[in-house]
């Protein structure tokens, strides 16, 4: 059997699984069409203009359900399979806003969207127009679908290295490539940080004794290519020289803020900005204890 | 701006602070605008130019919106004709529609109605336009409001009426990229797009924009890719210009205004849409400088952000 032909089945076979969970019927709300799969290969059929988005993590397929109800919102329910469970997590911070509600491993409420992740999948449910109604039956079918994915994932590794104290509330975001990074930080039009689906990275803002910072912790395969990232990113964007040990002083930039980069073996820490230059070290020195012995 | 050994220029964050990227439409993105809305000496003010290159008229109504997000028709029209009037220097809505379409037209009115991001444009915008362009004397049969699949060819004017969405791959999205889909390879434009105006200079298009009308009526704000209701907000506008690349700069400024005060922090649209700049600098398609636009407000004044 070819290799795409063993996708097409197991794709088939796991949107079966998820086509038995949901309902044909719930509050009144009825399956209103066909059920819908997409693929790595069709998603702009389905997303035209932000599959990207998507593609851009471990993303196997998306299926879909559509809830009609006469004059009531439509509601849809959309599944998200992804091959791991760090990028069903990743795939799940793009977008933080909203309310956390108990739901799976993380979940997130606003104006009729109900977004959460569980093992390997993100959830995203949404009424068209948000009513007690809708948002209960929102609700009911998240709580489903939960119910059905008893296993767990793992959140990404990379996190343990981030210090607790400080770290905003929903700022985490986790990503692979420049299209993600770009979505949330413009940092440059060219991928000076040389991120590639191998790369993990980590973006996140602290806040410490009055002062502000964000950073930016990304996971290179190998020592070599941070070292390449690292030089890049000092002299494209500090305009700076790395020492041999990889580290370059912070730099001010023409905000007044401060920026730096740390290489740590296979690992980058980049303070994107903060307007306090010892929360700059202080970050970059706790993450970078954290890291050690992470280097295999 | 550093190059690259392939003499690429790579645009980084740090120009934008230093507002030597993407020219003056950097005040848009990151609110190195003190000195621009100060007046200057020379008269130069941002969005209140007195000898504009180009003119958008913003109107906004109150009851333009009404319980559970609906659009009131009659106040669209009533909208719609007195932005128009203003941009005209009409006094007679018929007129003003008669500076802009002519009766043996054939009339595209390109809406957007992208079915997964959900921020169309409200069927009482399209409804109000093909009505008046009936009444400019055009035949029904030669009215074409559509959004996939227009026969932009064989039309000889088109309105362009987008939405206003903050967008994931090109930062934002109102008139330059209603047209993405009359391109042989709308993907292309996706990201990077810094040539996305390019669409209006096809031989099929170039030239037959009459009008835009943007509906501003509840755009979104949000990152994306698909809609967050939280980051769709009632505005109760209606935009109307000629120039694109003006137009999408001011609905640039209210969303990035309006990201802020939702953040209570800043909030950066990104990716920059590079491609505004580019439609005015390389494209020559109209002007991203907000000393050159002359914005006319109309109606509504509350929270508006401009």
């Amino acid at each position: 059997m070819s290799k795409s032909r063993r996708q097409e089945n197991e794709i088939s076979s796991s949107a079966s699984i998820f086509a038995s969970i949901l309902p044909q019927e719930i509050s009144g709300w009825k399956k209103s069409q066909q059920d819908q799969v997409y693929g790595r290969e069709n998603i702009f059929d389905y997303i035209d203009g932000g599959g990207e988005i998507y593609l851009a993590y471990d993303f196997q397929f998306v299926f879909v359900r559509e809830f009609a109800k006469g004059d009531a919102p439509m509601i849809v329910v959309e599944i998200y399979q992804m091959s791991s469970s760090e990028d069903a997590f990743g795939v799940f911070t793009q977008d933080t806003d909203g309310d956390d509600v108990k739901l799976g491993q993380g979940a997130i409420y606003a104006a009729g969207l109900l977004r959460f992740w569980q093992e390997k999948i993100f959830v995203r449910i949404m009424a068209d127009k948000e009513t007690p109604e809708a948002k209960s039956t929102v609700m009911k079918l998240g709580e489903m679908i939960a119910a059905a994915t008893p296993q767990e994932g793992t959140r990404p590794g990379l996190i343990s290295a981030l210090p607790s104290e400080g770290l905003r509330p929903k700022s985490l975001r986790y990503f692979h490539t420049l299209i993600s990074l770009n979505s949330h930080y413009f940092l440059a039009s060219e991928n000076i940080m040389a991120l590639s689906p191998e790369t993990q990275a980590l973006l996140a803002q602290y806040e410490k004794e009055n002062n502000r910072a964000k950073l930016l912790l990304v996971a290179y395969p190998s020592a070599s290519q941070a070292e390449v990232a690292c030089k890049q990113f000092a002299e494209i964007y500090l305009k700076a020289n790395v020492q041999p040990e990889g580290k370059i002083q912070a730099k001010k930039l023409e905000d007044g803020r401060f920026s730096s980069i740390t290489r740590k073996g296979r690992f980058l820490i980049l303070i994107l900005e903060t307007e306090a230059l010892p929360l700059c070290e202080r970050l970059s020195q706790e993450i970078s204890q954290k890291l050690e012995g992470q280097n295999s | 701006m550093r190059k690259t050994k392939k003499s690429k220029k790579i645009v980084t964050r740090r120009d934008f602070l230093k507002g030597a990227a993407l020219g003056t439409l950097s005040i848009a993105l990151y609110g190195k605008d003190r000195h621009l809305f100060a007046k200057t000496s020379g008269g130069a003010a941002a969005f209140g130019a007195e000898n504009p290159q180009s003119t958008v008229v913003l109107i906004r109504n109150e009851k333009a919106i009404g319980a559970g997000d609906a659009i009131n028709p009659a106040i669209v029209q009533e909208m719609i004709d007195a932005a128009l009037k203003e941009f005209s220097g009409e006094q007679d809505a018929a007129k003003a529609w008669a500076k802009f379409i002519r009766s043996e037209d054939t009339v595209g009115v390109k809406f957007t109605r992208c079915g997964w991001m959900r921020v169309h444009t409200e069927q009482p915008v399209i409804d109000a336009i093909v009505k008046r362009v009936g009444e400019a004397g055009v035949a029904r049969d030669r009215i074409i409001a559509q959004d996939g699949g227009m026969p932009f060819a064989k039309c000889t004017a088109l309105i362009n009426v987008p939405t206003v969405k903050v967008h994931t791959l090109t930062g934002i999205a109102v008139s330059l990229k209603n047209y993405i889909n009359f391109a042989p390879e709308p993907s292309k434009y996706h990201a990077p797009s810094t040539n996305l105006g390019e669409i209006y200079l096809l031989p099929e298009v170039k030239g037959k924009t009459r009008l835009i009308i943007v509906d501003m009526l509840r755009p979104y704000f949000g990152p994306g890719p698909q809609i967050n209701p939280l980051h769709r907000w009632n505005y109760h506008g209606i935009m109307i210009g000629t120039d694109p690349v003006a137009i999408d700069t001011v609905c640039l400024k209210i969303c990035q205004v309006k990201r802020k005060l939702f953040k209570g922090e800043e909030w950066p649209i990104t990716p920059p849409p590079e491609f505004i700049s580019y439609a005015d600098k390389n494209l020559k398609l109209g002007t991203s400088d907000p000393t050159k636009i002359k914005l006319v407000k109309l109606g509504w004044d509350k929270d508006v952000l401009i």
